[in-house]
Parts: C-alpha cells; structure tokens; sequence
C-alpha cells in the first residue's frame, strides 16, 4: 500500500482508495458481528445457518446500514439539524409500526435509564 | 446474552457513508441554494448522537434476527434444521419491505 504524502491536489484518487480500503475492513468487522448474531439466534431456534445464507444476511445488513446512514442524514438535514438523534432513526423505521413501536420503547428504556438528555425541550 | 452491534463499528459505517455524500456533493456543486436549510452553509460532514448509535445498533441487530427467525420459520415448516438459501428467498420480499 503506498502512503502518500505528497496527498495535497489531486488527493482524490487516493481519497477514493483510502475510502475503499476503509470500507472493506469495515465490512469485514461487520460481516463478523453478524456471523455471531445470526448464529447465536439460529442456535435459539434450534438450527443451524448454511454459510451462504449468513454471507447473503451480512451482505444485506450492510447495505441497509448503508441505506440507514443516507435516510438518517435526510432526515435530520430536513429538520435543519447537523447532528442525527434518535427520533430520526426511528423514522427511518416508519414502514413498519411493530418495528417502530419496538424502537421507541428501546429508545424510552434508554432514556429511563440516563436521567441528562441532549435535548431539554421534548417535542411532541 | 444477546449479541449485538458495536457503536463504534456502526458509527465508522455512517461517517464513511457521510463523507462519501459530502465529498460527492462538494465535486458537483459547493452551493446548493435551492436544497434547503441544511446546506447553506460550508458542508461540514453529519454526525450522529450516542443514543441514535444506540438505536440504530438495535435496528440493526432486529433486522439480522428478523431475517434469521424468519427464515428459520420456513425451515421448520419444511422439517429442515438447516437454514438454506431457499429459505432466505421465501422470506427476503417481506423483509425488505418492512425495513
């Protein structure tokens, strides 16, 4: 791997590789935790996971998080804001109302449990 | 215990999906007047507080366990205690759609 330090103008090549190599150890990182935690919940029911559907399943994953990242951003922009919070991943959340009310209540039992929010005024 | 998502892992993932956007939209046009509020001024990249990392570790951990009880589901329903490619076919247009 060449490091460039001569990385000024025309850095946007190297830009796009570093961005790749980032990208794929990050997708690595990924893949395994999902490897775990699709195992871990195949074991709950009683099965076992074929290699390739857990690939198929990592793969996924990442690409909804991809996917997250871009809707979050949406949506806290849309709101006039820099910072994404929590309200705007559950939004991104909307299509489904058990999955939504799922969120909200793990986003109350975290708020229970840190009495200092960011925010002092609660929007309704 | 139940395995879940690391914070830092999910929030590297979203800031390389920022950058990638910032730098995109830095290439084509520095000033977006007509897109709103949120890019008038310089595009400094988007961040994410800890509890939206936490919620967005959980959402994601729900969609890997959706996808794999689902798919287990069908498995069972076949008297298979492996989880196969077909199985995952069966359930991924629901899936998708619900997420």
């Amino acid at each position: 791997m060449e490091s460039g330090d001569g990385g000024g103008e025309g850095a946007d090549f190297d830009k796009d590789e570093e961005a790749e190599t980032k990208a794929d150890l990050l997708r690595d990182r990924f893949r395994l935790s999902v490897i775990s935690i699709a195992n871990a919940e195949a074991k709950k029911a009683g099965m076992e996971m074929s290699d390739p559907v857990v690939a198929c399943v990592a793969d996924l994953a990442f690409k909804y998080t991809e996917q997250l990242a871009k809707d979050v951003e949406l949506f806290a922009q849309h709101a006039g804001r820099k910072s994404v919070n929590m309200e705007d991943v559950i939004l991104s959340a909307h299509r489904n109302e058990h999955l939504t009310s799922l969120l909200r209540s793990f986003s109350q039992e975290l708020k229970g449990k840190e009495p200092q929010t960011d925010r002092k005024r609660k929007r309704s | 215990m139940d395995d879940t998502f690391d914070h830092d892992l999910i929030h590297a993932i979203f800031k390389l999906v920022w950058s990638r956007r910032a730098h995109k939209s830095e290439a084509n046009k520095p000033m977006d007047v007509e897109f709103g509020a949120g890019t008038s001024k310089k595009n400094r990249s988007t961040t994410a507080n800890a509890s939206a990392l936490k919620v967005s570790c959980e959402l994601l951990r729900v969609f890997v366990t959706e996808a794999v009880q689902r798919a287990a589901i069908i498995a069972e329903a076949e008297g298979i205690d492996n989880i196969e490619p077909t199985h995952l076919e069966r359930i991924l247009p629901q899936l998708l759609l619900d997420f």
